[in-house]
């Protein structure tokens, strides 16, 4: 009995993505994924509500726990403890929907999503098609909710918003397109897993572990390729890819000093959070989208130059560049667990603060704790590609924040006429010499 | 059509400057935030706050003069003030002094009317109580405020 | 916000579902008014074809109040009209009453005057450049703006005690000397105020985002800015290079040396640069007014006991908003029979309809925050 268990539990369990062979296993794949994809949103609130307020000359949360750390949690209770309220009139079963939709596109996306050559939940052969058609589903779900609602001014700023997003995805295709073109330029063509492509040398893919594999075969990211065309293409889809997830400055839907206070007006409490969860998971969605394309996915930095061969007994044996990188996620963690203690050593010594000074001197202990852990060896090795991506989307979070802090917001018909007059030709025409470029090559 | 322009925004240099600007003002030390009630502000001598009816410091004794010019010069007539013939002195002698905070404006008038250094608008911003006694009496206007000191 | 409803008639057998016009009410609880202000937008779709402000939700009565006060007993009410730029109030009126006395105040009383209602004028325009970037969407320059106020109101609770309801002067000249060390900390934050200038500039004024948002929105010319009445920087703005410090020089304005500055278009990015240069002139003004700074008494010798002979007068001063000004008639006993305010704000209000008239509804709420209207001013 206790056998065959453990034989189920560890027969199908491969390194290779989509082939969790087990239902068992592919629930625990999904539900850390899962679980990852909510505390980067937790932390995102925080780092949004930090950076953004000291971008404003002003400290952010200070109370709620040291340096508001536990202030996500805190509104998470608020808003699960909220009244539920449903306007009168509004049609209950979309009302109750829509949200749901929205959440499930966005997290579904995730199942592609590589965080590394073995590190992701599937590897479809479409990965890249999958999550532009699944977020494009979440389009429905924001009709949905302003049409439930009952009130012109949600239907309005629902119309509004989809309209938006519909207008941007179709630049982001095309600068999508142009990152998929160069994966078939490869001179090998032989990738991990796919042993199809490796017959037809010149076949490009839509994998998202395929494009990325492309990148590191032909050594270079594609924001480098064909000088200044990937960069061009990278920066079409960076501006498509704020004014998809309706952040500033194309956030005119959401923004409260108009008219229209956008598709989630008569939502209140959790329902509420659930839309802030799918746009906070969309927005690293498609941060994702743009780090795997473009950006080398989690190819560290001159990820060809290994550097001199070093060894050190029991714990390492390869390149010097390579070790040296190795450690830089446990570096990392020490540098925030320094912060931490600084922070500590920085608070007012009054006996009021000692339960803050005790819960940021334990952060900054489970801080460090885990970068030693991640300087064991098996761990070590596992993290690397996990690290680098994260790393990237943690870059593309914080680009989003000081867009936010930064730029006024443009007024809908202007937005519009970005998104159709600018940034569609101009991602067509990167297409077409992109593709010119590659052919001559 | 010069070429300065286009360059300019075809690389998003206008953009950029305002980025640079929000990116500097990260810098710890331009937090402008006072952490109220730990870092209190300083105010100023002439900050015109709660009325404090001055007594001499080395008698105890009021310097209240029952002039009534403060109470004249009240734009809303919030002062009161009586006062009693001291026999002895054949002076006015003062009694009884109240003033009503809820409608008054601190504009200083009564600060300014005031012959001696009686009344004097303090520096004291923090009396909100969470009772409805605002006509404040000569006892509370000589005492002063003792503010709850919060340690929080 | 409340719900649209049709405005047209019944007229024969049209019924209001024909009509494409629809009526919204930027009711007097909202983000962007700046206050307590109704606005009734006529909307065809998203274009606006007419307007109708509905004010009154801030009137207190000051006018009223002033006909059972002294004259001095009302100096402080008059800082509660516009609340932003509270010194030039309380200057306006103290000038008409002294005018009304015949009287003038010393040439010290004169610059310090000067220096306050010129900082006062640089926090107005922060407030202003703060809220109207916030409208449009920038949130940052907000706290920027506030942060280089907090200064300024700094310099106005040393010296005469109050940060934002000053009553700095008194009728006569002023009643607080300048505190010890106020030089200086003027010439240091001026200096502190003119790189923080130039922040503003480099996050605004070249974005091509603020450029859409404002250009060509918003217009009006200078004809039409004359018959309404209009004055202040949206006047400027338009074309026309009229400002009461030089035209109508009062206390001691015509010593200094300073430049009007006027926008070509009137539309709402030329307001913006005419603050921003007129921010620029007061630090400019602030300068000269603190070096020449002479030496005297700073209280005319007036009677304690103020009964102006019976008359009337009507002073106006360019306040940071428009010319604002007082008409005070006297019947000669110690309270005024009228004080009627002209408030800037108020004037400049009627302007809306004309310039946000085939414009988008997304830039009504840019407007009201480039007309720099403040509801205490409205209202009254």
């Amino acid at each position: 009995m206790l056998q065959s268990f453990l034989q189920y539990l560890d027969s199908n369990v491969t390194l290779t993505p989509g082939a969790a062979g087990n239902y068992l296993w592919a629930t625990v794949y999904v539900v850390v994924v899962i679980v990852g994809v909510s505390l980067a949103v937790l932390s995102m609130n925080w780092i949004e509500r930090k950076a953004l307020a000291h971008m404003q000359v002003r400290l952010g949360p200070m109370r709620v726990g040291p340096h508001g750390l536990l202030q996500p949690f805190a509104d998470a209770i608020k808003l699960l403890v909220k009244e539920d309220i449903m306007p009168d009139g509004a049609d209950k079963l979309v009302f109750w929907l829509a949200p749901v939709v929205i959440v499930i596109t966005a997290w579904t996306t995730f199942l592609v999503v590589p965080f590394g050559p073995a590190h992701a939940i599937t590897d479809m052969n479409i990965g890249v098609l999958f999550m532009l058609g699944v977020s494009s589903l979440s389009v429905l779900g924001i009709v949905m909710a302003g049409w439930a609602s009952n009130s012109s001014y949600p239907l309005m700023g629902s119309l509004r918003s989809s309209a938006q997003m519909i207008s941007y995805e179709v630049a982001m295709g095309l600068a999508v397109i142009s990152a998929i073109l160069m994966t078939g330029l490869n001179d090998t063509g032989i990738y991990f897993h796919h042993a199809v492509a490796s017959a037809f040398p010149g076949v490009g893919t839509l994998s998202m572990i395929g494009i990325v594999q492309a990148q590191a075969e032909q050594g270079t990211w594609f924001v480098f390729k064909f000088f200044p065309f990937g960069l061009m293409a990278f920066v079409i889809f960076a501006i498509a890819m704020v004014a998809e997830t309706n952040r500033a400055p194309f956030d005119l839907p959401e923004a409260e000093s108009e008219l229209v206070a956008g598709f989630h007006t008569e939502y209140s409490g959790f329902r509420w959070s659930l839309f802030m969860l799918a746009e906070y998971s969309g927005m690293l969605a498609v941060s994702s989208i743009a780090v795997t394309l473009w950006l080398g996915g989690w190819l560290r930095p001159f990820a060809t130059w290994h550097g001199p061969r070093i060894t050190i007994p029991h714990y390492w044996q390869g390149g010097a560049l390579d070790f040296a990188s190795s450690l830089l996620p446990a570096v990392v963690l020490f540098l925030l667990a320094l912060v931490c203690f600084v922070g500590v050593v920085r608070m007012p010594k009054i006996p009021v603060f000692r339960i803050q000074m005790l819960g940021l001197a334990a952060f900054g202990g489970l801080l460090g704790f885990i970068g030693l852990v991640l300087l064991a060896p098996p761990v070590r090795d596992r993290i690397q590609d996990i690290f680098w991506f994260t790393f990237k989307l943690a870059v593309f979070m914080y680009l989003y924040i000081w867009y936010r802090a930064t730029f006024p917001r443009y007024r809908f018909d202007q937005l519009m006429k970005v998104g159709w007059k600018v940034l569609l030709p101009v991602a067509l025409g990167v297409l077409i010499v992109t593709a010119i470029v590659g052919v001559l090559r | 059509m010069s070429l300065a322009p286009i360059l300019r925004k075809i690389f998003f240099v206008d953009l950029l400057k305002g980025l640079s600007v929000t990116f500097q003002y990260q810098d710890p030390k331009e937090i402008y935030t006072e952490q109220y009630p730990l870092e209190r502000p300083a105010i100023a001598g002439r900050y015109r706050g709660l009325p404090r009816l001055n007594v001499n410091p080395d008698t105890r004794e009021t310097l209240c003069i029952a002039c009534d010019l403060c109470a004249l010069a009240c734009p809303e007539h919030l002062i009161v003030v009586k006062s009693e013939r001291n026999a002895a002195t054949k002076r006015k002698e003062v009694i009884a002094w109240a003033i009503d905070v809820s409608r008054c404006m601190f504009c200083g008038l009564c600060e300014d009317a005031c012959p001696t250094d009686c009344l004097e608008l303090s520096q004291d911003y923090e009396f909100a109580t969470y009772s409805r006694d605002f006509i404040l009496s000569r006892e509370r206007l000589e005492k002063g405020s003792e503010p709850t000191v919060y340690k929080k | 916000m409340t719900q649209p409803a049709s405005t047209s008639p019944n007229t024969g057998d049209r019924t209001f579902l024909d009509s494409t016009e629809m009526v919204l009410n930027m009711g007097p609880q909202h983000p962007s008014t700046h206050g307590v202000l109704r606005v009734i937008l006529k909307l065809d779709g998203e274009k606006v074809l007419g307007t109708e402000c509905v004010i009154g939700y801030l009137h207190r009565g000051v006018e009223k109040i002033a006909e059972n006060r002294t004259y001095a007993m009302f100096t402080p009410y008059v800082d509660r009209m516009d609340y932003v730029a509270s010194v030039s109030n309380g200057l306006g009126y103290c000038l008409a009453i002294e005018k009304l006395l015949n009287t003038e105040a010393p040439l010290r009383a004169q610059y310090i005057r000067v220096i306050m209602t010129e900082l006062n004028r640089l926090a107005s325009h922060m407030v202003w450049l703060g809220t109207h970037a916030l409208d449009i969407g920038a949130m940052t320059p907000l706290f920027y703006t506030f942060r280089d106020r907090e200064e300024i109101l700094k310099i106005f609770e040393k010296y005469c005690g109050a940060r934002l309801t000053t009553h700095a002067f008194r009728i006569g000249g002023c009643i607080y000397e300048a505190y010890e060390g106020m030089e200086q900390e003027i010439l240091k934050y001026c200096d502190f105020l003119e790189p923080k200038i130039d922040e503003y500039e480099q996050l605004l004024t070249t974005n091509r985002i603020w450029l859409e948002r404002t250009k060509g929105v918003g217009v009006i010319n200078g004809e039409d800015c004359i018959a309404l009445g209009v004055t202040g920087p949206v006047l400027r703005a338009s074309g026309v290079k009229w400002d009461l410090r030089k035209a109508q020089p009062y206390s001691s304005y015509e010593k200094f040396d300073f430049e009007i500055p006027t926008g070509p278009n009137g539309d709402t990015y030329d307001r913006y640069m005419v603050r921003i240069a007129e921010m620029r002139q007061s630090v400019r003004i602030i300068r000269q007014a603190v070096a020449g700074l002479p030496e005297g008494p700073i209280m005319a010798k007036i009677p304690k006991v103020l009964k102006p002979p019976v008359g009337e007068v009507y002073v106006s001063i360019e306040a940071p908003k428009g010319e604002l000004g007082y008409f005070v008639v006297s019947d000669g006993t110690t309270q005024p029979y009228r004080v009627r305010v002209r408030p800037p704000s108020f004037v400049n209000l009627q302007a809306l309809d004309k310039m946000v008239r085939g414009q988008l509804v997304a830039d009504v709420v840019a407007v009201i925050g480039t007309l720099d209207i403040v509801l205490g001013e409205v209202d009254r």
